[in-house]
């Protein structure tokens, strides 16, 4: 059986008028189980958000293969999408439309059946707690408020895999904590999440196996203990310290 | 192509924009009050000048009043509008501004047919308004009181009205309604600014806004094919332009057959003829496609509002310019002209406000307005599929997305000869 993530030698180059090609990924494989939290952790700027774009088919890999639940992320875009829930901090939401429009938008057009629909957006706006504001426009809430929908528009069709691409940027601890809280309870769903951070508690706490990303290369992809039984570390920043020295010493 | 998907992402855009304060405003509120504003603005200002008129007094001096015309005297006495002065140096008081017009009775150039006879003579300053303004009222006065003398002399002499007023012009109008005034002319060119205006802000807000609010990436993650997304924004846009224009030509149509045409004397010329509407509708959906193409284009490579504003305004004029031929005189609907995009649809339209349609040129316009439409979606179509421009990093416009699309590709010709 295959796993619904499956990445291969994935790399993406960029033309850059003043650094010519930039390799944002070079040749990234990993794959994601069923039901587990898989986090990349990486600093800014390491390739994180290339990767997840073109898992998300935003962006096309300019050589290498990804598929999501048997698609392929370039001749299968639609089929990925379908399979696929993309939250991003910088992900806005529509602020003219109210809490329900938003999350029957998403619902809809990310083809969930049709009759379904409306009991889907109630059983959301009850899951996140947002009735008393289901009928508000987006750009009355507050930062907290709009997280949540922004998580509900996310899973509004039920997509087996989901990816949060630094879901916690920019929240106030007890906002990202309510996000945390939310990774958590969709694991225990049975969703298969990639978790994009480089904050070492969250992916601490949070990721099931975590893959170390820097320069556009995986460093290392292990579960916790298993990093810290190669590197005989015990706290993730000096495993991610210790293989970002040695990448960049390879390098 | 999904239509159901189309739909869905149609109407997402559609209520955004009936919530936004600016849409409203300019593709709705403005093209339904620009005319009975303007025609209100416009009556009150004539209203207040004449009023104004009404009540300053013009100083005149009669000089030489033969005694037989005493009555025209008193005529002058009883208009309140008038000042009636004595002056020992009239010529000088009206240079000094202290008196308006002067008055004369001279004898009549010609020999004498009836007793007491008179010719005038008024002398003002062109130069001052409340001396042009005497003279007026002089002649008037002096015209109507020598008008009903000569009758009466007539009829002393057993002659009609009729019988020495037998050199008349008589006036026929054979146009049926068909000729406009000017004002009709003028009215296709408010008609594509208003398409203009309509679908500017929708453009930007569907493209330029979404980046600036980073919903971007939100919808392009979404299970529906780019195609979808471009096609239910480019409809989104149309849709507001076209709104814009039929509302208003609606409201043009409704302020000139019921507040212009009765104060001019129900003129049919203000009246458009409903037979025109067909033509004008298939031309203002036709140009609603191409306006909304055209500004999408652009719109696309903006970051920000401000950009896409400046971005679109050079498309804005250039879509004025060929609809200011519709103010050369004379200027037929030719099949040549017909090859012009957006002034074809303007003289389109302007013809079928005279009841004129020249079904030839109609075609030929029809062809190239879809021609027009085709190749801009076209060249959205490739401008979406530009992976910088999806992400909104790509910094620059439309010409230079051209210019480095042909340099790839004379590149790529260069290393590929065969």
């Amino acid at each position: 059986m295959h796993a619904p993530v499956v990445v291969r030698n994935l790399r993406k180059i960029f033309y850059d008028e003043g650094r010519g090609e930039v390799k944002a990924v070079d040749s990234v494989s990993f794959e994601c189980h069923e039901g587990e939290v898989f986090g990349l952790l990486g600093a800014n700027g390491a390739g994180k958000t290339t990767t997840l774009r073109m898992l998300s088919t935003i962006l096309t890999p300019t050589s290498g293969t990804a598929t999501i639940m048997g698609h392929d992320v370039v001749s299968s875009a639609q089929g990925v999408r379908k399979n696929l829930g993309f939250y991003s901090a910088t992900t806005a939401l529509y602020p003219r439309l109210t809490t329900r429009e938003t999350i029957d938008f998403f619902a809809r057009i990310n083809q969930y059946p049709a009759d379904l629909v409306e009991q889907r957006v109630e059983y959301l706006i009850d899951r996140f707690g947002l009735a008393k504001y289901a009928d508000a426009r987006i750009e009355k809430l507050s930062s907290g408020m709009k997280q949540k929908v922004s998580v509900a528009r996310t899973i509004a069709h039920n997509p087996s895999i989901l990816i949060f691409d630094e879901p916690t940027v920019g929240l106030d601890v007890l906002n990202a904590l309510d996000v945390q809280e939310t990774i958590s309870e969709l694991r225990s769903e049975g969703k298969t999440i990639i978790f994009s951070t480089h904050i070492m508690s969250e992916a601490q706490r949070l990721c099931d196996r975590i893959a170390i990303i820097h320069g556009g290369h995986i460093l290392a992809c292990d579960t916790l203990s298993g990093l810290r039984d190669t590197t005989q570390q015990h706290y993730l920043e000096d495993i991610f310290v210790l293989y970002v020295k040695a990448g960049q010493e390879t390098v | 192509m999904n239509f159901k998907d189309i739909r869905v992402l149609y109407w997402r855009e559609i209520r955004s924009a009936l919530r936004d304060r600016t849409i409203v405003t300019n593709s709705i509120l403005l093209p339904i009050l620009l005319y009975p504003t303007i025609m209100w603005l416009v009556y009150t200002g004539i209203t207040f000048v004449s009023g104004q008129n009404e009540e300053l007094k013009s100083r005149i001096m009669l000089k030489e009043i033969p005694a037989a015309h005493e009555i025209l005297k008193k005529e002058f006495e009883g208009d309140k509008s008038i000042v009636l002065v004595h002056s020992p140096d009239p010529a000088a008081d009206l240079r000094n501004a202290t008196l308006d017009a002067i008055v004369e009775f001279v004898p009549p150039k010609s020999i004498q047919a009836i007793d007491n006879d008179f010719a005038t003579r008024i002398s003002y300053d062109e130069s001052r308004d409340a001396s042009n303004r005497a003279r007026s009222r002089a002649g008037q006065k002096i015209s109507r009181y020598r008008e009903n003398y000569l009758e009466r002399q007539a009829l002393k002499l057993g002659l009609t009205r009729a019988q020495f007023q037998n050199f008349s012009i008589d006036e026929r109008d054979v146009s049926t309604g068909r000729e406009v005034s000017a004002f009709v002319i003028v009215l296709p060119i408010f008609f594509i600014i208003m398409l203009a205006v309509g679908g500017m802000h929708p453009a930007i807000d569907s493209t330029a806004g979404e980046r600036e609010n980073s919903t971007w990436e939100t919808v392009m993650t979404t299970a529906t094919s780019r195609a979808n997304v471009l096609v239910a924004k480019y409809l989104y846009v149309a849709t507001m332009s076209f709104t814009a224009g039929f509302l208003n030509l609606f409201a043009m149509i409704f302020c000139m057959g019921t507040l212009l045409a009765p104060l001019f004397g129900n003129n049919s010329s203000l009246r458009i003829p409903i037979q025109s509407s067909p033509v004008v509708l298939i031309g203002a959906v036709l140009l609603a496609l191409f306006v909304a193409a055209g500004m999408m284009i652009l719109a696309s490579f903006a970051r920000n509002y401000k950009e896409g504003q400046s971005m679109i305004s050079p498309f804005y004029i250039a879509l004025i310019v060929p609809v200011m031929f519709l103010q050369t005189p004379g200027l037929e609907f030719t099949p040549r002209i017909a090859l012009i995009p957006v002034a074809n649809v303007m003289m389109m339209i302007r013809d079928a406000f005279q009841g004129v349609y020249h079904w030839r040129s109609i075609g030929i316009t029809l062809a190239v307005e879809t021609a027009c439409v085709v190749l801009a979606l076209r060249v959205a179509m490739l401008v979406i599929q530009h992976e910088d421009f999806m992400m909104g990093s790509y910094s620059g416009g439309f010409g230079k997305f051209v210019k480095e699309r042909w340099a790839t590709k004379r590149h790529k010709d260069h290393k590929n000869p065969l």
